[in-house]
């Protein structure tokens, strides 16, 4: 990931303010956490009743590969939101570059790793434009990713219509198979996602980034440097986006332009129901991996209910309203 | 199309010259500018064909369901709370009204219940949004996929087809040769544009867009004024959905999906944006959305890959935000 050298020193230690805070952070977190932990197991036990084959390693299976990619686009994601960078709408747009970048390097005979570094570079270098745009152009996040997106789509519409991956690479052998019963795309999830969840506490770069979220104009009063650490934001999390766009080309046999599309919404419920409130500065990569979890289990159990898919929608979209709901109902009572 | 007439109006009155500049210079003027090129590129590109009646009504039948839909979703705009969710509602409402209607209630009856569901949606936003203070962005995106999926269950296999004689008389008549549909929605814009900019319910709502806490200390009920801009918003959509049935004859589970991003890109275009409220204009959504549909009618008539209509969208998109922001329009940092 990329680490900006900063000129200015690191964000100066108010000792009282940061212990009282993070106290308090501290305690909507772990609350946040056992919440969404509860929610989870209700569900899990409730599908377990109605359908005792649900506790096999079929769902296991199904879960965990779900919870993947869907688990490294949140993390991308959340870097952003918590960033203050509201939103990046052209995260699903960024995993099919990456995808496509992946698979037609491999198509060409490039060597497995390099064509992979190359996936996980091009989703940096779309987030790179992405932050340049609104750097420069000083835009609203929101705006310019939806426009980006609406216009990388299109471009990749008028250059494929599908792309495959070569049935014979390592890649593709490797997101066929298994690691200590789960998937294999799983495990670079977990990695990604306790990375972020180090770095965001115990680094500069993500201290910096949970400064500049939270309180823009104190941060660059203290020396910090919004128009990199904005960069910086965008990037990595088009570099994390790319990652998933890697796990992603490994495990779809064959892909349209439109496919990152169906994560847009799982991704965006996730980093919200994970308490990563859309105003910045704050949340806990751990917390968002329990949302991701507890969001990917709804389409297994939906299906052992018996439900047609469409009903997941209907589930995670109800979910998301009641989300933000409640956060916003917290910050309204907090606010006063 | 109505912009080549503009500069020839002031040639009477010299007092209204620099009016006219002024209004030149705002987003309306940006937008009507852009327009006349479209219309000049056309001209060039695809030649006379391009005027013809036949054409003419073509991007006029296209364009009519859309500006329904985006004036009133404009209104949720203009008070600072963004209705994602219109495009799953349009979806929605078609699909209830065709059902209903399939099962032999009185087309009426049926409009009526499809009105009164828009009703509900768009309280449901307003409940989480004002009453709650959620994120509209989020909270409607929500509500986006969960009427999509609200869709899907309902209609699983092919939908029934309806033919209604007097809903498709509107949506496909025309009347003093234009369609009336088009004529309806121009109708309502000028009707809306009336009250947005010489009402005080129109500054009102500018007020709550522009600066909630200022608005609530001058008097102003900034919830009521959301919850119904939110409730307008959804019912449109849903009106949109029933003229869509009447169009289409059907609707399947997918109608409406992406139309919010149409309409709310040509309604950015048009002068609106979807991060603050306060700003916009009916009659620049009105021609940001004529933008849109000319692109697409120069691109369909020279059978160029329908795909570069969201490219050249994108682009232009961004460089209006990038000349509102250069207008004095909110920087980001």
């Amino acid at each position: 990931m990329t680490t900006p050298t900063l000129t200015a020193d690191p964000a100066a230690p108010r000792p009282s303010a940061r212990t009282a805070r993070s106290d308090a952070g501290s305690r909507t977190t772990v609350r946040d956490a056992l919440s969404i932990a509860a929610v989870w197991f209700l569900l899990a036990a409730a599908t377990t009743i109605v359908r005792p084959d649900f506790l096999s390693s079929q769902s296991l299976l199904a879960i965990t590969f779900t919870m993947a990619i869907s688990g490294v686009l949140s993390v991308a994601q959340g870097i952003v939101v918590i960033g203050g960078g509201l939103l990046d709408l052209s995260l699903p747009v960024a995993l099919v570059v990456s995808a496509w970048a992946t698979v037609t390097l491999l198509g060409a005979g490039i060597p497995d790793l390099i064509a992979v570094l190359c996936g996980i570079v091009s989703g940096g270098v779309w987030g790179l434009m992405n932050g340049l745009i609104i750097v420069y152009g000083k835009l609203n996040p929101i705006i310019v990713t939806l426009a980006t997106g609406f216009g990388g789509l299109a471009i990749m519409m008028i250059g494929f219509k599908s792309a495959q991956i070569p049935s014979g690479s390592a890649l593709r052998a490797f997101g066929l198979g298994q690691f200590l019963g789960l998937p294999n795309i799983f495990w670079p999830m977990l990695m990604i996602v306790g990375l972020a969840g180090l770095a965001i506490a115990w680094t500069r770069w993500g201290r910096r980034l949970t400064a500049v979220g939270g309180n823009p104009q104190a941060a660059r009063a203290r020396g910090v440097s919004l128009r990199r650490v904005r960069l910086a934001t965008f990037s990595g999390a088009g570099a994390v986006a790319g990652i998933a766009g890697v796990l992603f080309a490994s495990v779809t046999p064959s892909f349209t332009p439109n496919a990152g599309a169906s994560y847009q919404l799982i991704v965006i419920a996730a980093v919200i129901l994970a308490g990563i409130s859309l105003s910045g500065g704050k949340g806990n990569f751990l917390v968002l991996l329990l949302s991701v979890g507890f969001l990917s289990t709804i389409p297994v159990s939906i299906a052992f209910f018996g439900l047609p898919p469409a009903f997941a929608l209907i589930f995670q979209g109800a979910l998301l309203i009641i989300a933000v709901g409640i956060d916003g109902f917290r910050i309204k009572r907090g606010a006063r | 199309m109505t912009t080549a007439l503009a500069p020839a109006s002031d040639i009477e009155s010299p007092r209204a010259l620099p009016q006219l500049l002024t209004y030149l210079r705002g987003p309306v003027g940006s937008i009507a500018l852009m327009l006349a090129a479209v219309v000049v590129i056309g001209a060039i590109s695809v030649g006379p064909a391009f005027f013809s009646a036949s054409n003419v009504r073509i991007v006029g039948v296209a364009v009519a369901i859309p500006l329904i839909v985006g004036v009133l979703a404009s209104f949720a705009l203009l008070a600072g709370v963004v209705d994602l969710s219109i495009g799953s509602m349009v979806g929605f409402g078609a699909v209830a009204f065709n059902q209903i209607v399939a099962s032999g209630v009185n087309p009426w009856i049926a409009a009526g219940i499809t009105v009164v569901l828009g009703v509900v949606v768009g309280s449901i936003n307003a409940f989480v949004i004002v009453g709650l203070g959620a994120e509209p962005l989020a909270v409607t995106l929500g509500m986006l996929t969960l009427l999509r999926g609200v869709c899907q269950a309902i209609v699983v296999q092919a939908p029934p087809t309806t033919l209604i004689e007097p809903l498709y008389d509107v949506t496909q008549g025309t009347t003093f040769g234009m369609p009336t549909l088009l004529l309806i929605g121009i109708g309502l814009t000028l009707v809306a544009a009336g009250v947005v900019s010489k009402t005080r319910v129109g500054r009102k709502i500018q007020a709550v867009g522009g600066d909630p806490r200022a608005a609530q200390r001058a008097g102003i009920s900034v919830v009521k004024v959301r919850t119904v801009a939110l409730i307008v918003s959804a019912v449109g959509a849903a009106i949109g959905g029933i003229f869509y049935v009447g169009q289409l004859g059907s609707a399947s589970n997918i109608l409406g999906t992406g139309l919010e991003f149409q309409i709310y890109a040509a309604l950015m275009i048009g002068g609106y944006s979807i991060t603050r409220g306060g700003v916009g204009n009916p009659i620049g959504a009105l021609l940001g959305l004529l933008v849109v549909a000319g692109i697409t009618n120069i691109l369909n008539v020279s059978f160029i890959d329908p795909d570069y209509l969201d490219l050249i969208v994108a682009v232009i998109l961004l460089a209006a935000v990038l000349v509102d922001r250069f207008r004095g329009g909110d920087a980001f940092e």
